[in-house]
C-alpha cells in the first residue's frame, strides 16, 4: 500500500483541512489579528495545495511560481492590513472588528 | 329703376357688398383711429356707415319688389338677387370618393362667401338698418360723457355688420358666421363697462349660454350636409327629400318584452325632426327661450342704447328669422313645430309672470322682450310665418321704443342718482309725466302698442298669432309623423291669452309707477346745483354705474334691493337703508328738476313710437289689408303647402270671434293695473307680497331657475372637479406614487437589516453563496469527451473527472450496463465500422451515493463524408448549443469536444483499479 | 516507515495542530506561536514535494517576516491585544457563516475521501523544485508578473507607511535661519520710524 506521503490526495486533503480551519477562524473570531492570522493558515494551504499538485504534474514549474507569488502577495497584505489594523486600534482603542460598523445601515 | 338694374343685376348683387361693406368700415375706422379722430368724427362715420345701409337696403327693396311682382306669371314669384363673393370651401371631390352621401340631390359641397336678399330677409335687412340708424343717434347723445365712446361706436357698427352678415348669408355657414358674430358684439356691449366685474360676467353668461345653442346649430348644419347635401338655402330646398329619412333612435327589442311598450317599441324619427330640434337649440339660446334665456336679463347690465338694439329689435330676433328662413324644413317634422309653438307659449307666460313684479324697469322689459319673443316661437311654430315674422317687426319698433323712453328716464334719473340699481328702480320714480313729456308720449304710445290696444300694431300682430295658434296645426303626408293633440289649439290659445293679459298688466304697472303718481327720486328743489357733479341737462355720467355716495356701491344685479315684501312702492318712507339717494335713512335728498332729453335721443322716440302706432296696417289681417302677408307669400310658399299645413278655419270664419279674447286681456290687464296703481296707489301689491311672501318671493327671484343652474349644472362641474380632485390625490398619488414608494421604502428598510456594517457578517453571506455551489458536489454531472479516429474506427470515449465519482459504462450500446459494480474506469474504448454509430451510456456516481447516467452517440461516417467525426450529444447534461466543428486531417488526436462542458485538458489518462 | 512518510506525518500533525491554536487560542502571541508553527509544517512539507526553493522562500519570509511582524504588532497592542470579552452583537451571523462553511468544506472532504482511486506521486524530474527551475520559468514566461508583484511591493509599502501613518503627520521643523543675510547680520532688530519730510505742516 502507498504510504500517505507518496499520495495526492492526502495533500489536497491536508489543505482542505487547513483551510477549513482558517476559513471558520476569520468567520468566527472577533479580535482583527486572529482574523489576519486566519487568512494566513489559508493562503498557506492553498500554497500547499499548488506545490502538491505541481509535483504530480512536474513538466512546468507553473505551481511553485504561483505559491511564489502568493507569498509575496500575502507579504504585502499582511504589511498594509496591520497598518490598518493599528490605525483602527488608534480610533477605536480596540481590536475587535464587532465594533467596525460604521457601515451599518 | 332701370338704370339701377342695370347697374345691379339680380345674380351679381353688388349692392350688398356695399350694405355690408359700410358697417364693416364704420368698426373698423372707429376701432382703430376712433381715439385719435375725436368725437365728431367717430359720430359721423358711424351715421353715415348705417345711413349709406339704410338707403341701400331701401334700394334693395324697391328692386325687389320690381323684380317680385314684375314676373311673367303674373303672380308673384320669389325674387332673390345673389352677390357671390369667392369661393370658400369646396368639397366637391369628397362627394366623387363617396365620403358624402345624400338622398335625392347630388352633393357637391362647395361654400361660397355669397350673400342674398329675397323678401324676408329684405324686409329684415330694413329693420336692422332703420332700427339701428335710429339707435345709433340716439346714442350719439346718450354716450356722449362716456370715455369709450370711439369704442361703442366700433362695436355697434360690428354688431350691425353682423346682424346683416346673418341676414343676408346665402347659405348656413355664413348665417352662422354672422350668428357668431352678434353673439361677440353682444358679449362685448353688454360688458361696455368691463371694469365692473358683474358687467363682465353678464357678458360672459350671454356669450357662453350662446355657445349652448351654436351646439344645436352645428349639429343641423352637419345632418343637412348628410341628408341634403347641400348648405345654401337653393340647395337644401332641392335636396329636402333626403331629410325625410328615417333614423332609428330606440332599439325595443334590447328589452323583454314584459316592460311596458313605450320601452319595448322602437322609435324612429325624421332627419327633419333632429335638424328641426337642434336648429330650435340654437334659436333658443340665440332669442332667449326656456331654458337659455337666462341671459337676457342679465344683459341689461349693458347700456341702454345696447339693450334696445340687440336685446329687443334685431339679435333675439335672429332665431326667430332663422325658422321662418328654413320654413321649408321645420314643416316637414310636425314633432319639431309643435315642440317650437310648444316652448314659445311656455316662455311667453313663464317670463310674463316673472315680470309681473320687477322693479328694474330694464328688467321688466327684459323679461318683456322673452315673452313675446316667445309669441314669435308661437306663431312660427303653428306655421304661420308671416305672422310671427310681422309680430318680430312691430315688436321692433314698440319694444326698442319702450327700451330708448326707459334710457331717456334713467337718464333723467341720473341727474342726481348714480347708483345703477336705485336709478332704475321703479319705485324710485313717479310722476315723471310733467317733467319729461315726449319721453312719456312715446312711452305711452309703445305700452299700449304692446298691451294691444285696438288698432295698433301690437294688436294686429299679437292677434293674428292667437288666431294662428288656435286655428293651424302642421301636418305630415307620412304616416307615422307625430300628429298633433286635439287640444293643442285650445291650450295655445289660453296660454297666449293668459300671457297678453300679464304683458298688459305689468307694462301697464311700469308705466304707472313711472310716470303717473309723485316723484319719489328726490325733492325737487329749483335751481339746485349738485356739489361735486353738477352736469348740464345734456350729457349724462361718464357710466351709469355708481360713484360713491355715501356708503352704497352696488352695481349691475338686483341683488342690492334686498327682497322683502316690505319694500313696497307705498313703503317709500321706509329707510331705504341700501340706497343711493338717502344720505340719511328716511330722507330724501335734495335734487334738481328731472330733465327731457335732447333731440337726439327723443327724434328716434318719436319716429319709432309712430310706427308702432300705425305699422300695424302693414298686415292688419282682420281688415284684410295684408301687405306684407302678400309681399312674403313666395318665400313661405314652399313651407304653407296645403299639405303641410292644416288650418281649423279655411275660410277665417273664427277670426272675429277671436279677437274678443285678446281685446279682453287688454282691458282687463290695464283696467287691472290702473286700479292697482292708480287708484290704490300700489297698496294690493304690498298685500299681495305679505299674503303670499313665498310665491312673490318666488317670482322676484326669477323662479329660481339661475340658481338651478347653478345647482346642477355649475355644482355638477364642481362635484366632478372634487372628484378628479380625490382621484389625483388619493389614485394617482395615493397609489400609484406613494404606494409604491412605500413599497421600496418598506423593501428597504427589510433589505437594510443585512448591512450590519460587520465584515463578518457580509463574509457569512458569501459562505452561504458558497454553499449554494455546495450543489456541484451534491449532483454528480455526467460528462464525456470523445475522441479517436474515423481511419482506424477506433473511439476512446473518456469521462470528466470529479471528486469522489466512480464509473459505470455501456460500452456496447446494448442498453445495459457492463458491470454491475462502479469503478474507477474514466475511459472506455471501442471499435466501429465504417458507417456505425453506437450509443455510449455513462452512470456516473458521486461521493454521497447520487447516481446519474448520460449517454453520448459515437458515429463513424463512411468515406465519402467530409464531416466531423464525432459529436458528442450528451443528454441529461446541461444544454449547451452544440457546435459542429469541420476540422482538417482525422489524423489528429483528440478533437475538440463540440459542446461539453467538462473537457479535460491534456492530462494522462487514468489508470484502471 | 520512511523518512520521508516520517516527515509527512510529522509535519501534517505540525500543522493541524499549529492552525487549531491559532483559530482557538484566547491569547493571540499563542495564536501567533501556532501560526509558526504551522509554517515550519508547510516548509516542511515543502520539502517532501520536493519544492526546495519555495521552503526557502516560505520560511524566510513568512516566518521571518511575516509572523514577526504579527508580533511587533502584538508588542505595540499590549494588553489590549486581548481584551476581556464583551458580549458579541454579531455572534448569530459568524456561527451561522462558520457553520457552513464548514458544512461546504466537510462536504468536499467527504467527496474526496470516498473517491476511488489514488493518485501517486510518481517520480520527479532531477531540478524539480529548485532555484534553476522556477527562476528559469519566472524569468522567462512570467516575467511579467514578476514585475508586477514588484510594483505591488512598493505599492505596499507605501501604502503601509500612509495608512499607519496616523493624522499628526511629520512635523515640520522651523529652520535656522530665514535668509542667508541673517547669517551674517543676525535676526532683524526693531527700529523707530523713519520721520517724513513735508507733510507735517500740511493740514
Amino acid at each position: 500500500m502507498t504510504s500517505p506521503g507518496d499520495v495526492l490526495e492526502s495533500y489536497v486533503l491536508l489543505s482542505a483541512l487547513i483551510f477549513t480551519i482558517g476559513g471558520v477562524g476569520f468567520l468566527v473570531r472577533r479580535n482583527v489579528l486572529v482574523q489576519l492570522m486566519s487568512i494566513e493558515l489559508m493562503l498557506n494551504s492553498v500554497n500547499l495545495l499548488m506545490v502538491a499538485f505541481n509535483r504530480v504534474h512536474g513538466d512546468a514549474m507553473t505551481g511553485n511560481m504561483f505559491a511564489f507569488f502568493i507569498i509575496a502577495v500575502a507579504a504585502a497584505e499582511v504589511a498594509v492590513g496591520l497598518a490598518i489594523v493599528l490605525s483602527y486600534y488608534r480610533l477605536k482603542s480596540t481590536v475587535y472588528t464587532d465594533e467596525a460598523d460604521l457601515l451599518r445601515h | 329703376m332701370h338704370a339701377f338694374e342695370k347697374i345691379f343685376p339680380a345674380d351679381d348683387f353688388a349692392l350688398l357688398a356695399l350694405i355690408l361693406g359700410m358697417p364693416l368700415l364704420g368698426a373698423f375706422v372707429n376701432g382703430v383711429f376712433g381715439k385719435r379722430l375725436g368725437k365728431d368724427a367717430v359720430r359721423l362715420m358711424a351715421l353715415s356707415a348705417l345711413g349709406v345701409a339704410f338707403l341701400g337696403s331701401v334700394l334693395t327693396f324697391f328692386l325687389l319688389h320690381a323684380a317680385q311682382t314684375g314676373g311673367e306669371g303674373g303672380g308673384e314669384q320669389a325674387a332673390r338677387f345673389v352677390w357671390h363673393g369667392w369661393q370658400w370651401l369646396d368639397l366637391s371631390r369628397a362627394n366623387e370618393a363617396g365620403l358624402i352621401h345624400s338622398g335625392a340631390a347630388p352633393s357637391m359641397l362647395q361654400l361660397e362667401m355669397a350673400f342674398s336678399v329675397d323678401a324676408l330677409s329684405g324686409t329684415m335687412a330694413l329693420i336692422v338698418t332703420g332700427v339701428g340708424f335710429l339707435i345709433h343717434l340716439y346714442s350719439t347723445s346718450y354716450m356722449e360723457n362716456d370715455p369709450g365712446y370711439y369704442r361703442f361706436f366700433a362695436y355697434l357698427n360690428l354688431f350691425i355688420f353682423s346682424m346683416l352678415v346673418l341676414i343676408l348669408g346665402h347659405s348656413l355657414p355664413i348665417l352662422f358666421i354672422g350668428w357668431e358674430g352678434v353673439g361677440l358684439c353682444s358679449y362685448l356691449l353688454i360688458g361696455f363697462w368691463f371694469d365692473q366685474s358683474a358687467n363682465a360676467s353678464a357678458g360672459k353668461k350671454a356669450f357662453v349660454v350662446n355657445r349652448i345653442g351654436d351646439f344645436g346649430l352645428l349639429v343641423a348644419m352637419a345632418l343637412l350636409i348628410r341628408y341634403t347635401g347641400a348648405l345654401d338655402w337653393d340647395g337644401m330646398a332641392r335636396g329636402s327629400r333626403g331629410l325625410m329619412t328615417e333614423i332609428p333612435i330606440w332599439n325595443g327589442h334590447l328589452f323583454p318584452a314584459s316592460f311596458p311598450s313605450f320601452l319595448t317599441e322602437s322609435h324612429s324619427v325624421t332627419v327633419a325632426t333632429l335638424v328641426g330640434l337642434s336648429l330650435f337649440l340654437g334659436c333658443a339660446g340665440k332669442s332667449a327661450q326656456f331654458p337659455l334665456y337666462v341671459w337676457l336679463p342679465d344683459a341689461m347690465a349693458g347700456p341702454t342704447p345696447v339693450s334696445a338694439l340687440i336685446h329687443a329689435a334685431t339679435m333675439v330676433t335672429a332665431g326667430v328669422y332663422l325658422v321662418c328662413r328654413m320654413a321649408g324644413i321645420f314643416t316637414l317634422s310636425p314633432a319639431a313645430m309643435f315642440v317650437v309653438a310648444c316652448i314659445g307659449a311656455f316662455t311667453a307666460l313663464f317670463a310674463a309672470t316673472i315680470a309681473l313684479v320687477q322693479r328694474d324697469i330694464k328688467k321688466v322689459l327684459a323679461y318683456s322682450t322673452v315673452s313675446q319673443l316667445g309669441f314669435m316661437f308661437l306663431g312660427v311654430g303653428v306655421g304661420a310665418f308671416s305672422a310671427g315674422f310681422f309680430h318680430v317687426l312691430t315688436h321692433a319698433f314698440f319694444k326698442a321704443c319702450l327700451f330708448l323712453g326707459a334710457g331717456s328716464v334713467i337718464h333723467a334719473m341720473h341727474a342726481r342718482i348714480h347708483d345703477t340699481d336705485a336709478s332704475q328702480d321703479v319705485n324710485n320714480m313717479g310722476g315723471l309725466k310733467q317733467y319729461l313729456p315726449r319721453t312719456h308720449l312715446t312711452f305711452l304710445v309703445s305700452v299700449l302698442a304692446i298691451a294691444g290696444l285696438p288698432l295698433t300694431s301690437g294688436f294686429f300682430s299679437k292677434d293674428e298669432i292667437l288666431y294662428s295658434a288656435y286655428t293651424r296645426s302642421v301636418v305630415s303626408p307620412s304616416p307615422n309623423a307625430f300628429v298633433w293633440p286635439e287640444w293643442t289649439g285650445t291650450v295655445l290659445f289660453a296660454v297666449g291669452v293668459t300671457a297678453a293679459v300679464m304683458t298688459a298688466f305689468y307694462m301697464f304697472r311700469v308705466y304707472f309707477l313711472t310716470f303717473h303718481g309723485e316723484f319719489k327720486g328726490w325733492k325737487i328743489v329749483p335751481g339746485w346745483q349738485g356739489a361735486h357733479d353738477a352736469h348740464g341737462a345734456d350729457g349724462h355720467d361718464a357710466a351709469e354705474h355708481a360713484h360713491a355716495h355715501g356708503a352704497d356701491l352696488h352695481d349691475g344685479t338686483e341683488h342690492a334691493h334686498g327682497p322683502g315684501p316690505a319694500h313696497g312702492p307705498a313703503a317709500r318712507e321706509d329707510a331705504h337703508g341700501q340706497q343711493a339717494h338717502t344720505q340719511v335713512a328716511g330722507e330724501l335728498s335734495d335734487g334738481p328738476q328731472p330733465h327731457e332729453s335732447p333731440w337726439q335721443m327723443t327724434a328716434p322716440l318719436l319716429i319709432l313710437a309712430a310706427l308702432a302706432a300705425v305699422g300695424g296696417f302693414l298686415n292688419a289681417h282682420p281688415l284684410h289689408i295684408v301687405p306684407l302677408e302678400h309681399w312674403l307669400e313666395p318665400v313661405f310658399a314652399s313651407a304653407v303647402d296645403a299639405a303641410r299645413l292644416h288650418s281649423k278655419d279655411p275660410d277665417d270664419a273664427l277670426m272675429i270671434p277671436l279677437l274678443i279674447p285678446g281685446v279682453l286681456a287688454f282691458l282687463v290687464g290695464s283696467s287691472f293695473a290702473y286700479v292697482v296703481y292708480l287708484q290704490r296707489k300700489g297698496l294690493p301689491e304690498t298685500t299681495f307680497a305679505a299674503r303670499f311672501p313665498g310665491l312673490y318671493q318666488l317670482l322676484f327671484d326669477k323662479w329660481r331657475v339661475d340658481e338651478l343652474y347653478d345647482e346642477l349644472v355649475v355644482g355638477s362641474l364642481e362635484a366632478l372637479a372634487d372628484a378628479s380632485v380625490w382621484v389625483d390625490r388619493w389614485v394617482v398619488d395615493g397609489i400609484l406614487a406613494r404606494l409604491t414608494a412605500l413599497l421600496v421604502t418598506v423593501w428597504g428598510h427589510l433589505l437594510r437589516l443585512l448591512q450590519t456594517g460587520h465584515a463578518q457578517a457580509y463574509a457569512a453571506v458569501m459562505v452561504l453563496g458558497l454553499f449554494g455551489l455546495g450543489w456541484f458536489v451534491a449532483v454528480p454531472q455526467p460528462e464525456a469527451a470523445v475522441s479517436g479516429d474515423a481511419a482506424t474506427g477506433q473511439y476512446a470515449v473518456q469521462a470528466a473527472p470529479g471528486l469522489g465519482y466512480s464509473y459505470r459504462w455501456d460500452a456496447d450500446g446494448d442498453g445495459n450496463f457492463d458491470t454491475d459494480q462502479f469503478g474507477a474506469f474514466g475511459q472506455v474504448t471501442l471499435t466501429l465500422e465504417e458507417g456505425a454509430s453506437r450509443e455510449v451510456q455513462l452512470q456516473v456516481r458521486n461521493a454521497f451515493g447520487r447516481v446519474k447516467s448520460g449517454s453520448f452517440s459515437v458515429s463513424r461516417p463512411r468515406h465519402d463524408a467530409a464531416a466531423p467525426t464525432a459529436l458528442a450529444a450528451p443528454r441529461g447534461a446541461p444544454h449547451l448549443p452544440a457546435r459542429v466543428l469541420q476540422r482538417a486531417p482525422p489524423a489528429e488526436g483528440n478533437v475538440p469536444p463540440a459542446g461539453s462542458a467538462a473537457a479535460v485538458p491534456g492530462g494522462t489518462p487514468r489508470g484502471v483499479q | 516507515m520512511s523518512a520521508g512518510n516520517l516527515l509527512f506525518a510529522l509535519c501534517s500533525i505540525a500543522c493541524l495542530v499549529g492552525a487549531l491554536i491559532t483559530v482557538s487560542a484566547q491569547n493571540p502571541i499563542r495564536g501567533a506561536m501556532g501560526l509558526l508553527t504551522t509554517i515550519f509544517g508547510i516548509a516542511g512539507l515543502f520539502l517532501k514535494l520536493r519544492a526546495e526553493f519555495l521552503t526557502a522562500i516560505q520560511l524566510i519570509v513568512y516566518a521571518g517576516a511575516v509572523v514577526v511582524l504579527f508580533v511587533f504588532v502584538l508588542m505595540l497592542l499590549g494588553p489590549d491585544a486581548r481584551a476581556p470579552a464583551r458580549a458579541g452583537r454579531s455572534g448569530s451571523s459568524r456561527l451561522l457563516g462558520g457553520a457552513l462553511f464548514a458544512a461546504t468544506a466537510l462536504m468536499g472532504i467527504v467527496s474526496l475521501l470516498r473517491g476511488q482511486g489514488r493518485q501517486g506521486l510518481g517520480p520527479a524530474a532531477p531540478d524539480h523544485g529548485s532555484v534553476e527551475a522556477v527562476g528559469r520559468q519566472m524569468f522567462g514566461s512570467a516575467i511579467f508578473a514578476f514585475e508586477l508583484v514588484t510594483a505591488l511591493l512598493i505599492v505596499a509599502v507605501v501604502g503601509a507607511i500612509a495608512v499607519g501613518r496616523g493624522r499628526q503627520g511629520i512635523v515640520r521643523k522651523k529652520p535656522v535661519v530665514s535668509s542667508p543675510r541673517e547669517l551674517f547680520a543676525g535676526p532683524p532688530r526693531a527700529r523707530p520710524a523713519p520721520r517724513r519730510l513735508g507733510t507735517e505742516g500740511a493740514e
